[in-house]
């Protein structure tokens, strides 16, 4: 089990370091098959520890491979921690991850560096997985900081052009603000615990702090400073967006599927500490709501298909941030795996959109596509209804018991707060389709005739997807008894702070409103965006500009630090620092313009001084 | 015998030669000036060596003879070839080293 374990974690570093030392070597379909290759054997060895692990013939675990940091107070070894938590989401990272591989064969194909494309992928894969399965809290942020740095490299990967450089450039310095909070949460724990074991950390917590806390409080908060950078919650989330310029695979996989939820499992993985700390739940729920609300309503004035969905995935994410602030880890997680299928498959599919349509991302120039893209025009819409709430697909079952459990923990503000996202969600997403795919064609037939529906290397991985996006849902309900998911996080202590009533979902009538709310803003959508004969409704201007977020911090943080800047490149060096300098080297001159004058170049004058100096050596050494 | 009269006597020999070190611009008297400093110098080693009856002040002398000897063929070159130079003797006007 532990080879299995090592490999399943280290092959997909192998396949990186391979992929670039033999860059140059490999034609486009090694490298395709290398690239998926690793990321397979690595899911297939998860999967076998999960069956492992559920026939209960493995308990959690912890398996070192070297002592990392071996000092006192920090402790830090490079081992790896096993249990259900960190099962699921390697399941994840692996699963979604070579199908996003397989996918990104067809979608990069007109590429000519697919070697790097497949190195990066794989090194994210790799760090992703080391973040996860991370038994002590640096070793978790070697992983947090490795897939900040993946991320970066696959949204640059077309650094041709400026917008994906600058675009690259801005995901990584918003993490770093989001990092920093992150490092000082972990010096910290090393103060408080002196270990940064996350099993014994757990432990230690109740024992050592009482409920509220105010130490604790500021260190979960740190922590949580780490996951809004990292999961693009307000205030930061404004790299998220523009990281679009990536490739679509990208987006999918690390933008919306894995790296994006890190920030949750973090919080998750850390449940034991922020249970006792009431302030920082509430700080989390808070953002979480106002994020999902937030970004729920900027995506309906969004016009770039892709754009729609990176403020879904924000508003989404906003959802888990939400459950975890009502200490429903369960339902986090629930909601994050159904997140990781559901945005895979809309990005996937959309990426079908994109890629046949010439790496076109304007909705402007899409309509009428369910002509031409028969079978990407199903599954997308099967993306939109599950992620819209239609039951019985998966978000329905997630996110509805994200809300019950609001009402039922009495947060009602936050319960409709959430409500409303949650039509804002089925709003937006039926518009981005009915933009899409329905109405008339927006381009010319000239165009048009260049457009065809996708290849089958791209259409199998969005079909399984879409498999898991119908039935996924089942994992987390089941009828009367405790729901397969439940079952298995719950040995790892993620369980829901108010137990699901036993008289089941359909009862309630929050379900109901849920519901029938979602279709409300379905029902909408479709009454304001079809038959609109050709052209394109424009969005408030505002709401396209997404309030103005970006303006605003280009006014209050990015123009002040470029005045100052230019301060200092324009007044301060000049003045200050070549100032000093010149006065140092004038002083010097004017010294030796002094000095110099001694050496006259005269013999008899350098032997007065000769005399001079022997006389005075003389009567200083006489007695 | 009473040596205060020789040590009188070298002490107005390095002051003669002193004064032509520093006053004499003529690179020869210059030059001569020197060995007059050595000689005052020799004198007093012989002189000491007596009244002590140390043979190791003797041995001194014999070795600034050398030197000077040596510093006597070596410092006449460089006289010659300043001379050659630019056809003048007067030291003051070699100032090439001029700060």
């Amino acid at each position: 089990m532990l080879f299995t374990l090592w490999l399943g974690l280290f092959v997909p570093l192998l396949g990186f370091l391979v992929l670039m030392a033999s860059s140059r070597i490999l034609n486009r379909t090694i490298t395709g098959i290398i690239g998926c290759t690793t990321i397979f054997v690595s899911f297939a060895c998860f999967i076998s520890l999960f069956l492992a692990f559920t026939g209960n013939s493995l308990d959690p675990f912890t398996a070192k491979l070297y002592s990392w940091i071996p000092v006192r107070g920090i402790n830090a070894d490079f081992s790896l921690h096993i249990d259900s938590l960190s099962l699921l989401m390697t399941l994840i990272i692996t699963g979604v991850g070579f199908l996003i591989h397989v996918y990104s064969n067809g979608y990069m194909d007109h590429d000519e560096d697919i070697v790097r494309y497949f190195a990066f992928m794989n090194l994210f894969v790799f760090f992703m997985l080391l973040l996860v399965l991370a038994s002590n809290l640096v070793l978790l942020f070697v992983g947090w900081e490795g897939v900040g740095l993946a991320s970066y490299l696959l949204i640059g990967y077309w650094y041709e052009k400026p917008v994906a450089a600058q675009a690259a450039v801005k995901a990584f310095v918003m993490n770093r603000i989001g990092d920093l909070g992150f490092l000082l949460g972990l010096l910290l724990t090393f103060y408080l615990f002196g270990t940064s074991d996350i099993v014994e950390i757990s432990n230690l917590a109740g024992s050592k702090f009482a409920s509220g806390d105010s130490i604790l409080t500021v260190l979960t908060l740190l922590l949580f400073v780490g996951a809004v950078g990292k999961s693009a919650q307000l205030p930061l989330y404004t790299w998220l967006p523009d990281a679009m310029a990536g490739p679509t695979p990208v987006s999918a996989l690390i933008h919306a599927a894995t790296m994006v939820t890190a920030g949750v499992y973090l919080v998750v993985r850390l449940h034991a500490l922020y249970i006792l700390a009431p302030i920082t739940l509430l700080v989390i729920s808070i953002i979480g709501a106002a994020t999902a609300l937030y970004a729920a309503i900027c995506a309906v004035g969004q016009t770039d298909l892709k754009r729609v969905l990176a403020y879904s995935t924000v508003s989404q994410l906003g959802f888990m941030f939400l459950a975890c602030g009502c200490a429903d880890f369960y339902a986090a997680m629930f909601h994050l795996t159904m997140h990781a299928f559901m945005k895979a498959l809309l990005f996937l599919s959309a990426g079908n959109v994109v890629h046949m349509m010439h790496d076109t991302t304007e909705m402007s120039k899409m309509g009428g596509l369910s002509k031409v893209f028969v079978k990407t025009n199903w599954m997308f819409l099967i993306g939109v209804l599950a992620m819209s709430g239609v039951p019985p697909f998966a978000a329905f079952f997630s996110k509805d018991l994200i809300l019950e459990q609001e009402h039922l923990a009495g947060y009602n503000t936050l319960f409709y707060i959430g409500l409303i996202a949650a039509i804002f969600t089925a709003f937006y997403l039926t518009r981005a389709y009915c933009l899409t795919f329905t109405g008339q064609f927006r381009m010319s037939s000239e165009e048009l005739k260049t457009v065809k529906e996708a290849p089958s290397v791209m259409l199998i991985p969005v079909a399984v997807l879409t498999v898991l996006s119908i039935i996924g849902g089942f994992l987390g309900y089941s009828f009367g008894k405790i729901p397969l998911l439940e079952e298995f996080l719950a040995k790892s202590e993620v369980t829901l702070a108010v137990p699901q009533p036993a008289e089941g979902m359909f009862s309630s009538p929050d379900v109901w409103m849920s519901i029938l709310g979602g279709l409300f803003g379905i029902a909408l959508a479709v009454y304001m965006y079809t038959g609109l004969k050709g052209a394109f409704p424009s969005p408030l201007e505002f709401l396209r500009r997404t309030f103005y977020v970006d303006e605003i911090y280009s006014a209050v943080i990015v123009q002040p630090l470029e005045a100052l800047s230019r301060f200092v490149a324009n007044v301060f060096e000049p003045k200050v620092f070549d100032g000093g300098i010149q006065i140092s080297v004038q002083a010097t001159q004017g010294i030796a313009g002094v000095l110099q004058r001694v050496q006259s170049g005269q013999i008899r004058s350098y032997i007065a001084w000769i005399v001079l100096g022997s006389v005075f050596l003389i009567m200083y050494l006489l007695p | 015998m009473d040596i205060t009269l020789t040590i009188f006597f070298s002490m107005a020999m390095f002051t003669i030669g002193l004064i032509g070190v520093l006053a004499k611009r003529n690179a020869l008297v210059f030059f001569l000036s020197i060995e007059l400093l050595f000689n005052a110098a020799n004198l007093l080693f012989v002189a000491f060596a007596r009244q002590w009856g140390n043979e190791i002040g003797l041995a001194w002398v014999f070795f600034v003879l050398v030197v000077s000897a040596a510093e006597a063929a070596v410092g006449l070159a460089i006289i010659i070839n300043l001379f050659r130079s630019k056809q003048i003797i007067d030291i003051d006007q070699y100032n090439v080293l001029k700060g």
